[in-house]
């Protein structure tokens, strides 16, 4: 009896597959929007964003977190080859400013904001504010 | 719920999916890395985004003149998260590349750092150009 093997990050990546085709349609993605492209995630009583920025400077990006929007700013760039005689073949990263603002789904805890980079993607983790978290109502016996 | 507002001189270009022509046993998806790939007289340098991926996840391989570049993602930094807005997909990176130049394998050096992958491939002697300079008569 072969039990088939359920990979937890196989069914997230089905997850986002989905909701991306929800969020752009079919619409092939020249819609995508503004630099740099973020997911939002649920974690219980936080929220976490993720941005994709490889090659940035975690000293130069600028995280700001208030109400329900997080504006992330900074710049990418990238030393280009000095030597002379130099030929390119391919240039599809693009360096330059950046500034991006996220509406989240709803207000946070700004102040507790945390961000890591790690292997170039940024991460942050912000707490949903008091009153976005769910509470848990007890029912009074009558 | 994410608005699409404010400035950037970066253009948020979607992630193109990347084909596996081989028969894996690694589940998901994988995307095309963007790419800057530039020659000089010495040697040819690939960079390649591949946001997510750790030093020990990358592979690069030369096979004859066909060089290619694959990278995978921790879906540790994934538990416990649950999507709710999703403007890209997660997973691993694979390109190919046909070289034209032919490359002395021995001094290929490969760095990964915050997600990027430069990759230094000298040519070989033989395929280096030459200045030959023209004596006057």
């Amino acid at each position: 009896m072969v039990t088939p093997y359920k990979d937890p990050f196989a069914q997230l990546q089905r997850e986002l597959e989905r909701m991306l085709e929800s969020t752009f349609g079919s619409v092939s993605a020249s819609t995508v929007g503004v630099y740099p492209t973020v997911n939002v995630f649920d974690a219980g009583e936080d929220y976490v964003i993720k941005a994709e920025l490889p090659g940035v400077d975690p000293s130069k990006v600028e995280i700001e977190a208030q109400d329900n929007t997080l504006v992330l700013r900074g710049e990418r760039k990238f030393d280009d080859p000095t030597t002379e005689n130099v030929a390119y073949h391919r240039r599809e990263r693009d360096q330059g400013q950046f500034r991006r603002v996220v509406r989240l789904p709803g207000k946070v805890d700004g102040d507790k904001a945390a961000a890591t980079y790690h292997n170039g993607v940024l991460t942050i983790r912000v707490p949903k504010a008091k009153e976005t978290q769910p509470r848990r109502v007890a029912i009074q016996a009558a | 719920m994410a608005e699409a507002q404010a400035q950037s001189d970066i253009e948020a270009r979607p992630k193109q999916k990347a084909e596996r022509t081989d028969e894996s046993t690694r589940p998901g998806a994988y995307f095309q890395p963007a790419v800057d790939i530039f020659e000089t007289p010495e040697e040819i340098v690939v960079r390649a985004d591949m946001p997510g991926v750790s030093p020990d996840a990358v592979d690069v391989k030369l096979d004859g003149d066909q060089l290619t570049i694959e990278g995978r993602v921790d879906p540790q930094e994934y538990s416990g998260l649950k999507p709710l807005y999703v403007e890209y997909g997660v997973g691993g990176y694979l390109r190919r590349f046909t070289l034209g130049e032919a490359i002395d394998r021995e001094q290929i050096k490969a760095q990964l750092q915050n997600g990027v992958l430069t990759l230094h491939l000298p040519k070989a002697e033989r395929a280096r150009s030459r200045r030959i300079s023209v004596q006057a008569a």
